[in-house]
This record gives C-alpha cells, sequence and structure tokens, in this order.
C-alpha cells in the first residue's frame, strides 16, 4: 500500500510515493537523503529528530509520513541560506555549545522554533523550549549561552 | 609564544556538525545493504536446548541467518583490553558473538540480515529456540559467596571473580591502624548508571569479494577495535578497516573496542550474506544490553592522628562487572590506584579489588573508570573524620592531599599538584565559610559540600598505551596530520591542532587532521583514559621536532640561509634577516622531487590531573526532593589549550556527576532484566532542571605534558557526587551511604532521623 505524499521541504516542493506506515523521520532520513535528522531514541523522548513543521518544532520520530501532507517543514539542512550560517548555527560553533554533534541539529531546530516566535526569551524559556532535547555533552550552559546570544544578534541585526 | 595554545578557536568541526552535514555511523547507508536484528535470551541464565531458524530463513528478504551453532566460537573480549593488557598477563576473554549459554537477559542468540528492518524483526521472531533454565545470581556480594551458581567457572580464579583479585599495598597498614589515634568506617552502595550517549551504538560492515572487511563503526578505538574483530573472525589486521564516519555521537567510555556488539554481529552477518550489513541499537538494546558503570559495594576504614594527619587506610571494593568481564579488571585497579589510593598522603595503605561476575548486563567503561566509586568511599571517610575531630573538611583535606615531595606508590612522578588550589578556590566560588555548618530549620534546607580527587591522562603503565601520528608537509606549504585517533566529541581534533601549529609555526587554518579511521593513521590506543589530548600532543611535539629538522636542513642547503638559530613563525622559515615562505620552500622541494614528512611513535609519560568540587544544595524535607543549585568545579589541567572546550568538558562530566548523585540509576526486576528501556524511565538531567555550573581552570603546568597539559576529559564526573552527598549531609544532617538520593530514600532517612531524635 501506498499513498501520495506533498509537502514542501525546506522551500522545494516535494511529491512522493511513500508507504503511510513509515515513520516521518525515515522519510526525511532515507527518502530524502537528509541525514542531518537525527535519530536518538525513537520514541519522542530525546529531540534529536526535532524539525521545525508549520512554525512548530517537533519529534519527526513520532509522526506517521502522512502528517506531513501539506505542510511547510524544515530541516537542519534548510536553515543555512545561501552559503551562510544562520546566527543560531554560529553561536552553537561560537560559544562552544557543540561537542559529540549528535544532538546539535534536533537542538538548533527547536532553538530556532523558538526565536522565530519569540525574539527575545527569558533564560528560563530558552531552557523550557530545550527541555525536550537531551544532551548528554555539554551539560546545557554553552547551549543555553549560545541562544540567547543568538537572540541578542538577531534582535540587533533585525 | 604560543599563537593558538591558551586560546578559545571555534572547533573545526563546528560548521560540520551545526549544518547537519557531519556523517555519523547511523548515516551510513551503502548500495545493496542489509538491516540486522538480534535474537536475545529472556533468561538470565539458560542453555539452548533446540535452536531453529527454518521459518526465518525461508521467508522472502532474508539474506543471512548467524547463530551460536554457524559463526566462530572464538573467545574474545568487547573491550580493548584484550590488546592492552600489559605483557605477562592475560586478558580475559569470555565472549562470543552469539551464545548457546546465555548468562544474562539480553545475551544474543541469533541474528538476521534483511532486507529491511522490519523483515528483520519479523524473521527473528520466527527462530524458535529451546532454553533450559539454570541458576543464576544477580548481587555481588552473593555471587561471591561458595554456593553460589558460577557466571564463568572455566575463567574464574576465584568464585566467580574475573582475572584476579585486585590489591594495593604501601606501607604497613596493620600497623598503621595501630599507630592511629581516631579510626572512621564506612560503607557505601553504589548503582550502575548508564552512559547514555546520544548515538546508540552502531556499525555498517561490508566484507568485500577481495576478502577486506571494511567497518563503520561508534568505537571510541579504532586500531584496538580492527584487532579484535580481525582475531574472532580469523582475518589478517591489513585486511580489516575499521573507521568512523568521521565522528562519533558520544562515548563516554561506553565503546572503548566494540560498540555493545555492533561491529561483531554485522561482521558475521555481512562474511555470511557478502553484502554490506547495518546494525544500529535500539535506544532500549544500548541500554539494556551494553556495559553500565560498575555498581557495587565499597568498604573503607581510615585512621588518623588527633591532629588530623592521616596514618592509615584500608579500602575494599565488590564491583557488579555482569555476565562478561570486558573491563572488569582493569577498572578495579583504577578504583584503587586512583579513587583510593590516589588524593592522599597515606603512608599505610591498602585495597581489594573484587570484580565479581553476576548474570546481569556488563558493566564496563564509563567516564571516571573507577575512580567516581573510588573517591565516592574516601570522601565519604574524609567527612567522618572530619566530623569526629571536629574540623573543618577543607583543612583536613587541605593537609593531607598529596604533596610532590611525599613518598607514595604511583609507578611515576607525580608532576605538579593543584588540588589545594583547586580546594580554595571551589570552596571561596560556592561561599564555603559563609554557608557551612550554619543552623538548619524549616522545610526548605540548604547545604555545602566539597569533595577532591585525581585521576590519570592515559593509561601507560597500567595497560599497553601507545600512539603514532605522521606529519605531512604537502606541496603548497599547508600540512597534514594523521593519526587514528577519533573524534568522540571533546574538541579533541581542534586543541591537537591548535598545538600542532604552534609547534610547527604554521597557521591553525593551514592543517588538516586525518582521524578516527585504521587508515587515517598508524596505531594508536584511541580516545579514552582521558588520554587524547594528553598524548596525541605527546607524539605530535616528537615528530614535529623531526620535520623541523629535516624542513631546515634542506632550507639551509638549497636557499644558503644559516641553519643556525632557523624557525618557523607565520608558515615562514626564518634565519637571521633572512627568510623564506613555507609554500615557497615546499614547492621547490617538490620540484626536486622532495616531500617532508615524518612519522613517529611514543609510550607516554603520565601525569595527574587534580580537582576539587564544591556543592551547594537545597533540600525539600517534606518531599524528599534534594535540588541541587550550584557546582563550582576547580580543575587542575596543566594548561588549558582551549579553555571554553575544557570547561565544556568539565560541565558535562559535573552534569554526568548531578545525575549520579540525586536521580540516575539501573533498577534490575528479577525475571525481566534492568527496566530501564529509555529516557523515559531512565532520568537524565535535561536544560530545564541542571544547576549552575561555574568552571575553574586551575594551571599548575605539568612538567610531563607538553605546554603543561594534563587529562581532562573525564575528571568532570569523579567528584561530584560525593559533594552533593557532603552538602546534603550539611543541609539535613544525614549523610547518604547509598546514591542516588532519590526522593523516595531521602524521605525514608528524614522519617529513621526523626524517630532516632523522638
Amino acid at each position: 500500500m501506498s499513498e501520495i505524499l506533498k509537502c514542501i521541504i525546506n522551500d522545494e516542493e516535494i511529491e512522493a510515493c511513500v508507504d503511510p506506515e513509515m515513520r516521518l523521520v525515515d522519510f526525511i532520513r532515507e527518502r530524502m537523503h537528509l541525514t542531518g535528522t537525527k535519530i536518538g531514541c525513537k520514541k519522542g523522548e530525546c529531540g534529536a529528530c526535532t524539525i521545525i513543521m508549520d512554525g512548530n518544532a517537533v519529534n519527526s520520530c513520532l509522526l506517521p509520513v502522512m502528517r506531513a501532507e501539506g505542510t511547510v517543514i524544515q530541516t537542519i539542512e534548510g536553515v543555512e541560506k545561501d552559503g551562510r550560517l544562520h546566527v543560531i548555527q554560529e553561536e552553537f560553533i561560537n560559544k562552544g555549545a557543540i561537542q559529540c554533534g549528535f544532538c546539535t541539529p534536533g537542538m538548533i531546530m527547536s532553538s530556532k522554533a523558538l526565536l522565530d516566535k519569540n525574539p527575545s526569551p527569558t533564560t528560563d524559556e530558552v531552557k523550557e523550549a530545550l527541555g525536550g532535547n537531551i544532551c548528554r555533552c555539554t551539560g546545557y550552559k554553552k547551549i543555553e549561552e549560545a541562544v540567547m546570544s543568538a537572540a541578542k544578534r538577531l534582535r540587533e541585526e533585525a | 609564544m604560543e599563537k593558538y595554545v591558551g586560546k578559545d578557536i571555534p572547533r573545526n568541526d563546528g560548521y560540520d556538525k551545526a549544518t547537519g552535514r557531519g556523517l555519523f555511523t547511523h548515516d551510513i547507508f551503502l548500495p545493496h545493504m542489509l538491516y540486522a536484528k538480534v535474537l536475545r535470551s529472556p533468561y538470565a541464565h539458560a542453555r539452548v536446548v533446540s535452536i531453529d531458524t527454518s521459518e526465518a530463513e525461508k521467508m522472502k528478504g532474508v539474506r543471512a541467518v548467524c547463530t551460536f551453532e554457524n559463526t566462530t566460537s572464538k573467545l574474545f573480549n568487547t573491550s580493548a583490553t584484550m590488546v592492552t593488557t600489559n605483557p605477562g598477563a592475560e586478558p580475559v576473554r569470555d565472549q562470543t558473538v552469539f551464545t548457546g549459554e546465555p548468562k544474562y537477559i539480553g545475551d544474543e542468540i541469533a541474528a538476521v540480515a534483511a532486507d529491511t528492518e522490519k523483515i528483520a524483526e519479523e524473521a527473528v521472531k520466527k527462530i524458535k529456540v529451546e532454553y533450559e533454565e539454570l541458576p543464576y545470581v544477580l548481587d555481588p556480594l552473593e555471587a561471591i559467596k561458595e554456593d553460589a551458581p558460577d557466571v564463568q567457572p572455566e575463567l574464574s580464579h576465584k568464585k566467580n571473580i574475573c582475572g584476579e583479585v585486585i590489591e594495593i599495598n604501601f606501607g604497613d597498614v596493620n600497623k598503621g591502624f595501630e599507630d592511629a589515634e581516631v579510626v572512621v568506617d564506612a560503607f557505601v552502595k553504589l548503582p550502575r548508571v548508564k552512559q547514555a550517549q546520544m548515538e546508540t551504538h552502531a556499525a555498517v560492515a561490508s566484507y568485500k569479494s577481495d576478502g577486506t572487511l571494511e567497518v563503520y563503526s561508534t568505537t571510541q578505538t579504532p586500531h584496538p577495535t580492527k584487532m579484535i574483530i580481525a582475531y574472532t573472525f580469523d582475518l589478517p589486521e591489513s585486511k580489516v578497516h575499521v573507521k568512523n564516519p568521521p565522528y562519533v555521537g558520544g562515548g563516554f567510555g561506553v565503546r572503548i573496542g566494540i560498540s555493545g556488539k555492533a561491529e561483531m554481529i554485522a561482521t558475521a552477518l555481512t562474511m555470511r550474506a557478502k553484502r554490506p550489513v547495518k546494525f544500529v541499537y535500539t535506544r532500549a538494546e544500548d541500554f539494556l544490553y551494553s556495559d553500565t558503570r560498575h555498581g557495587g559495594y565499597l568498604k573503607g576504614r581510615l585512621g588518623a592522628k588527633k591532629d588530623g594527619t592521616f596514618v592509615a587506610l584500608d579500602t575494599t571494593a565488590w564491583l557488579n562487572t555482569g555476565a562478561y568481564a570486558t573491563f572488569g579488571v582493569e577498572l578495579l585497579g583504577v578504583c584503587g590506584a586512583c579513587g583510593t589510593a590516589g588524593t592522599y598522603h597515606v603512608p599505610n595503605l591498602h585495597y581489594s579489588g573484587y570484580p565479581v561476575y553476576t548474570n546481569q548486563e556488563t558493566a564496563g567503561a564509563f567516564r571516571g573508570f573507577g575512580t567516581p566509586q573510588g573517591t565516592f568511599i574516601v570522601e565519604t571517610l574524609v567527612d567522618a573524620m572530619a566530623k569526629k575531630l571536629d574540623m573543618d573538611p577543607i583543612e583536613l583535606r587541605k593537609m593531607n592531599t598529596m604533596r610532590e615531595t611525599d613518598d607514595n606508590w604511583f609507578p611515576f612522578s607525580l608532576g605538579s599538584i593543584g588540588v589545594n588550589e583547586c580546594l580554595d578556590k571551589a570552596a571561596a566560588e560556592i561561599g564555603w565559610k559563609e554557608k557551612r555548618g550554619k543552623c538548619k530549620e524549616g522545610k526548605i534546607r540548604r547545604g555545602v559540600g566539597i569533595a577532591c580527587g585525581t585521576h590519570v591522562s592515559n593509561a601507560a603503565p597500567f595497560c599497553v598505551d601507545y600512539n603514532a601520528v605522521t606529519l605531512r608537509i604537502e606541496q603548497d606549504g599547508s600540512m597534514v596530520v594523521q593519526s587514528g585517533i577519533p573524534e568522540i566529541g571533546p574538541g579533541s581534533t581542534t586543541a591537537l591542532l591548535q598545538v600542532t601549529a604552534d609547534e610547527m609555526g604554521i597557521d591553525f587554518d593551514k592543517i588538516t587532521m586525518q582521524f578516527g579511521d585504521t587508515k587515517a593513521g598508524p596505531f594508536d590506543i584511541g580516545s579514552h583514559a582521558t588520554r587524547t589530548l594528553y598524548t596525541v600532543s605527546q607524539v605530535i611535539d616528537k615528530a614535529a621536532k623531526k620535520l623541523k629538522a629535516d624542513i631546515f636542513d634542506y632550507t639551509a642547503e638549497l636557499m644558503k640561509m644559516d641553519r643556525e638559530g632557523m624557525y618557523m613563525e607565520g608558515g615562514e622559515i626564518i634565519s637571521g634577516d633572512k627568510k623564506v615562505a613555507l609554500k615557497d620552500l615546499a614547492y621547490e622541494a617538490h620540484l626536486r622531487g622532495k616531500q617532508f614528512i615524518e612519522s613517529d611513535s611514543m609510550v607516554p609519560p603520565n601525569s595527574l590531573p587534580w580537582y576539587a568540587q564544591a556543592a551547594e544544595v537545597e533540600v525539600d524535607m517534606e518531599t524528599g526532593m534534594v535540588k541541587v543549585l550550584k557546582v563550582a568545579a576547580a580543575h587542575d589541567v596543566g594548561k588549558a589549550v582551549n579553555p571554553r572546550l575544557a570547561e565544556g568538558q568539565i560541565e558535562g562530566g559535573v552534569i554526568q556527576g548531578v545525575g549520579y548523585a540525586c536521580r540516575e540509576e539501573m533498577t534490575y526486576v528479577d525475571g525481566k532484566g534492568f527496566y530501564n528501556s529509555g529516557f523515559h524511565n531512565y532520568m537524565l538531567p535535561t536544560a530545564d532542571d541542571v544547576p549552575e555550573v561555574v568552571s575553574i581552570l586551575v594551571e599548575s603546568k605539568d612538567p610531563k605534558g607538553i605546554y603543561g597539559i594534563k587529562g581532562i576529559g573525564e575528571v568532570g564526573v569523579c567528584p561530584t557526587a560525593p559533594a552533593i552527598v557532603s552538602a546534603v549531609e550539611d543541609a539535613t544532617g544525614i549523610r547518604f551511604h547509598e546514591i542516588p538520593m532519590t526522593p523516595g530514600r531521602v524521605l525514608k532517612s528524614i522519617k529513621e532521623k526523626e524517630k532516632e531524635n523522638a
């Protein structure tokens, strides 16, 4: 059994024939070859698979692929524009918020979903927005610093 | 003057990782690739009476079924110790790829490779196995009793002891206690905790028609992993190629050697199917069927003079290594050597370490490697001694910590010791003087505590530890560093190039490193034991000196420059008032058939990284909730090559220590196995509940490290739990001898204390 999925991924219109039992994360990684979105648990518990769907950070591992029908999706590969890193990406690098890098794409997507909606978050709001993204390397401190610093830069550049 | 060492250079893999372009083993998809799933034992100990794979083999899309019957039964050890045990000692080899006598719930019986994961999963269910259940034992203190069931009878020298009982003797401990005027005792129980690195174990193995085997792997040690695979499958090491893709999603010790058994199972299947096979552990498999930190019991007695001078210390550890040894023997060694015997100058020491087999999931290496366990018992004793002597715990520590001139049992010179500076700085940051020992009343009570200790900067001389690099100047004067060392997260490849750039006088951005690959460089023991930056910088330094000498000799002759006083800076070779760009020289050399290449290898010295952490906690006396408010972590790193990266190591380690102290615990359910199958039932610290962490870098400039460097990777986690336990005692008057301090345990103790006082 298969169905036709239509959606927008990283500004491109996608039309694909899919097995509806497939999870969205598998479609993204194995069919779209966008392996930046990671799988840490496949149970919605770690946030490594976070993407932005219609403006919200979601765990793509929990979603059946057809839930993407008609949506606008951004994955980590779509954050860099015209060869220029997004400010959040730059701050993750500059502030030492990256270690092994496996949680990083999910962390950046959760951060971006937050800052897209709330350009002036408090530290508590950042902590809350990242509460579903597990990082075992950094202890989170430098990730929070990176997000706060990115927010400040984005406000200044706006 | 260092241009790069000491600077916060952004890590050189940041772009790859921030854009999602960097590849991990999970991201490898090869043409014609199959997917593996494993059949595991539902029993803690059993014998397979019969196994029938015919229904599985008949399924469409199933390409190979491997079992203990058709796969090599050669004994190996998943840990790198299999190939790094010192000459004269015999490594423990006690595992097979699959087994007909499973020894823990989850032991591998068979595996299937199929066109899709789903087919493989279905096929595994169709394998029919008949088991005969056998007696089992789960607790290390039960397992060493004479009437306990045997876990590995052929391989145990004493009852259920893997390898040997580790003994450390220094001075005369009995005489020491005779001289002691004050004695304290303690007994502690520590949990198993899980590394929970974000990328689960994985391997993609591809056995090729020319007889070579290529393995993409999550290992922290490509070369030792290559050796273990080659040995087990009877392949020449030259035909086994192990590589990280190039990134590894964390490790914290869990894959020093084989990643769970991912590489072994993928290799067995690819050799049968003759197609690439990918095996990725589910999160549940990673939690339940691969090494944890060793849990168990430690007992200790500390004797001192009335003025606080320590005179005798006797400790014993019984740690649960599970059904297979992995690192059991070596870890009990480090627990004694660094954890119990390393921190203080005690003239009379004794330690016994029992690595105990049980019918549980294996325990192996996890950041700290025995030091957190040893530190826990010793710091418990030291706090008890301070209480008994009515001394300030920091003053008692400072008068007894190791000094450079002290006699000690370490088989190498101590080097620089910054521990008292760490104690002072951590205490000042937490507000020790104002907060410690103040009257505590009411529902919410605050307290502060402290703990200190040391570790190692590599495994030498306790285990085989050496590495090699090749340095090469390209024809345009840029440089390539080739090493088998992996990058598992700390930023080693960045810090190492900072050292290389300064050593050579070449700009950082002109140097590239090949790493994490057995073909990238000659033998390297891998990323573990807090060794990567410390040891690889040493061998780079050694090779760089030779490389520069070669370049200078050549320059002097070709360019008619004075060899005396020649040096390189900013990519220019300078002598007197003459200079030539390395870029030009390298090309001129190329035109004359010459490239500058040097290789070298060495056994590193060892240095002691010291640390002290002070914690402040808040305890809710009604709910039993312990909230860690702040940890001040002072670490003697010798020299911080990249302070921001060094802080990152400390902060990550501290938060793992906070979890260890307060809530992380693998819970075993008899008949079912460990309960903690995922992040929903193994509570890791998250962004919204971590305490404030202040890292303090103490630079004591070690005489043996290049630029004074010591190790940093593991030590962040080592003293955190005892510091928090000490703070909880300060807040509540209750000393916890068991962690984690979950609300249930805390509340129970509060009620017991209320009864005592009533």
